[in-house]
């Protein structure tokens, strides 16, 4: 008995100790709730960018924190759903009382989420999920984007397409992408951003494979039939890879440029398919580990080799962005509960991050909410500097944050 | 539309089919013997490819030796899965239930297993020596691997139709899908004769998967996605069927590669559309015997 006594002597006295503590480590810290998907074909972006958004926490926090306030974030698997990330989210808000919102790697989550965003007033930093719509017509206060959305991608697409029919004049072009938002966007900015230019163009096909398609044979030979010069895919992941190796063997690339300027330069699909990979592939991606060579973006590859063993997709540098926005912007508020305050820091944010070239610093645009960021687009070539890849991309074409972004009103003007 | 062109479709689509059958083969077998339907089967495919990959990319194994040790290492792994789980819910009241969930979890654990060991990045494996590219005849490729494949699919369907009809091992797993009890009264073994069906099944399973690696990504979810069209095969050619389960994948494949080159925007609608007119003439499924019913 008398023991027992002591030992809840001893709880009573070491909650009271602790909770000073607690309270005032409650005051001095940020807190974020990320979502992000952990299993299933998205897992690999989720996996990435829990490690790349704890690299950030770490360095961060390791300075002392933003303003003397640490980073706490937490993450929780999305599970890829909508419905199911929006309880999460809510948990978060009502229960865990986090500062901000974060991640998402499907904009059919973001698109949900952001509503969410919007009727608690909370702060939702998306930092993958890429489509316009979140910065553009469904754009509420809360809402900021880290991470290029497809028309940025789509935009240089077009002008790397109007330079090209300089040098080699090409006439018809074809699609094919994954038959749900995202690919039907990239189609439908594409054509737009081309039309806006006044290049002159035919559509020879059109394909909506569904997304996760395992068996592209019957696109690809109806494919080769349409002869384009210019072949568009809009598909990622694991789609990119199979297209790719069912493709190549019936010399689709040969006759037709392979153009993917959303998510085809991704670092995966150079891991995955090695020396497998054709040369003179032209893609895009929002992050690459071997451009812009500068020293902030060799650092953050190699530590983020350091930590994990391989190189990041890209989803890892838009997770290290929304950590570092977030902590930029307390560092001019003061502290992470003004969240008014925080809206208007985060409108004109400049920040220095891994993907921009010397000279230039991204930023947010204050109307729209969305990352305005340099693009590159690349061709593969043979380079080993990144194992398991055999080939890299190289022979850039670069193209300023200001020629890219939607128009003004865009997409109801 | 010229006939080379035609010819070209239909070769795609006689790839595309072949791939199906084969995951839907052993789908069907185990549903028709063990009378299980095992939603983890696209995982089993999975594993096969994982396999395939770690023999061929990482231990730099021959490819048909590798194709081997994939079914072998898949079938173990199923026999395992049955012996261990499967068998404890067999005769249950409401058994189809705890089918669905008890193979479902295999689905969530078997992506986990796979993603602890060898992470979550793509993996890739390329086709084997000779069989990288492809015959031309005038303006149409045809790529070798894929006949290949349309071979090896050939041979399982006309081997697993002479195992099950011609051998007594075959008998026996027909006669247990007829009446276990019987059956086991007659001196069989009938939980061993199971957990080789299974063992069997998802050899196939797995075997199919390092079969179609080198076309496809490797990848977790990847089991689930094939699943489906999977299913779509199984109950068009009559559940339990082989030649149903082949013809099933044939009309499926068929349909799709000319529907992509008729009416790409609408493409993925018909092998819906076909399984829906077929449910609705002949629920049975097209091969399937019809039932004799118990009085």
């Amino acid at each position: 008995m008398k023991k027992n006594l002591c030992v809840c002597l001893a709880i009573v006295l070491g909650v009271l100790c602790a909770l000073p503590m607690a309270v005032q480590a409650q005051e001095k810290v940020i807190r974020i709730g990320a979502m992000y998907p952990m299993t299933g074909r998205a897992g690999l972006y989720g996996i990435d960018s829990v490690a790349a958004a704890e690299m950030a926490v770490d360095e961060i926090n390791g300075k002392g924190g933003a303003n003397g306030y640490k980073i706490d974030i937490t993450f929780t698997d999305s599970k890829a759903k909508p419905a199911y990330a929006v309880r999460v989210a809510t948990r978060y808000i009502t229960e865990d009382q986090v500062h901000f919102l974060f991640g998402i790697v499907s904009s059919g989550v973001g698109l949900a989420v952001t509503e969410i965003s919007k009727q608690q007033k909370k702060i939702f930093i998306g930092t993958d999920h890429a489509s316009t719509q979140l910065t553009s017509d469904k754009l509420q206060p809360y809402y900021f984007r880290v991470a290029n959305n497809t028309f940025q991608s789509m935009a240089a697409g077009a002008l790397y397409l109007q330079e090209l029919q300089k040098s080699k004049p090409w006439k018809t072009i074809a699609y094919i992408g994954p038959d749900y938002a995202y690919g039907h966007d990239q189609w439908n900015e594409l054509r737009f951003s081309l039309d806006r230019l006044g290049v002159k163009y035919q559509v020879v096909g059109e394909y909506w494979p569904k997304l996760f398609e395992p068996d592209y044979n019957s696109y690809v030979t109806s494919l080769v039939k349409d002869n384009p010069d210019i072949l568009v895919t809009g598909f990622w992941g694991g789609d990119t890879v199979a297209f790719i190796k069912q493709a190549q063997v019936y010399g689709l690339f040969k006759k037709s440029l392979y153009f993917q300027p959303d998510a085809g330069g991704n670092y995966e699909l150079m891991s995955a398919m090695g020396a497998e990979l054709p040369a003179g592939l032209v893609l895009g991606a929002r992050h690459y580990n071997n451009w812009p060579d500068t020293e902030l973006n060799r650092k953050f590859v190699a530590d983020f080799h350091k930590r994990t063993g391989r190189y990041p997709t890209y989803a890892a540098e838009g997770a290290y962005a929304g950590v570092y926005a977030i902590a930029e912007a307390v560092k001019i508020v003061g502290n992470p509960d003004d969240t008014e305050a925080l809206v208007k820091a985060l409108e004109g944010l400049k920040i220095k991050l891994p993907e921009d070239p010397d000279g230039f610093t991204s930023y947010i645009d204050p109307a729209t909410h969305q990352i305005m960021q340099v693009q590159a687009i690349g061709v593969t070539m043979p380079n080993t500097d990144f194992p398991p890849a055999k080939m890299m991309l190289g022979d850039w074409k670069i193209y300023k944050a200001e020629d890219i972004a939607p128009p003004p009103g865009y997409p109801n003007k | 539309m010229d006939a080379s062109f035609l010819l070209t479709q239909f070769i795609s689509g006689l790839t595309m089919a072949t791939l199906l059958f084969l995951v839907a083969s052993g789908l069907t077998l185990i549903f028709g013997v063990g009378n299980v339907f095992n939603f983890a089967h696209g995982s089993f495919y999975m594993l096969g490819a994982y396999f395939g990959y770690q023999f061929v990319s990482v231990w730099s194994t021959n490819f048909w030796i590798a194709l081997l040790l994939s079914g072998v290492c898949v079938g173990l792994f199923g026999m395992l899965a049955e012996f261990a789980f499967l068998r404890r819910i067999y005769g249950r009241a409401n058994e189809g239930g705890f089918q669905i969930l008890l193979t479902y979890a295999f689905i969530l654990i078997i992506d986990d297993l796979v993603k602890l060991t060898w992470g979550a990045e793509y993996k890739s494996l390329p086709r084997p020596a000779g069989f990288g590219g492809a015959i031309q005849l005038g303006d149409i490729f045809i790529p070798t691997y894929n006949l290949l494949i349309i071979a090896i699919g050939m041979i399982v369907v006309v081997a697993a139709w002479w195992v099950l009809s011609h051998t007594r091992p075959g008998q026996v797993a027909r006669a247990a899908a007829v009446d276990r009890e019987i059956v086991s009264v007659l001196g069989v073994n009938v939980p061993m004769t199971m957990t080789l069906v299974f063992g069997i099944a998802t050899a196939l399973g797995g075997m199919a998967g390092a079969l179609a690696a080198p076309l496809r990504t490797v990848t977790p979810g990847a089991g689930i996605e094939v699943i489906i069209d999977s299913l779509i095969v199984v109950v068009l050619g009559g559940m339990g069927n082989f030649w149903g389960a082949w013809f099933g994948a044939l009309l499926i494949g068929e349909v799709n590669a000319f529907a992509v080159a008729v009416v790409p925007q609408w493409a993925t609608l018909f092998s819906f559309l076909v399984m829906v007119v077929v449910l609705i003439f002949k629920p049975e499924g097209l091969f399937a015997a019809r039932k004799v019913r118990k009085v």
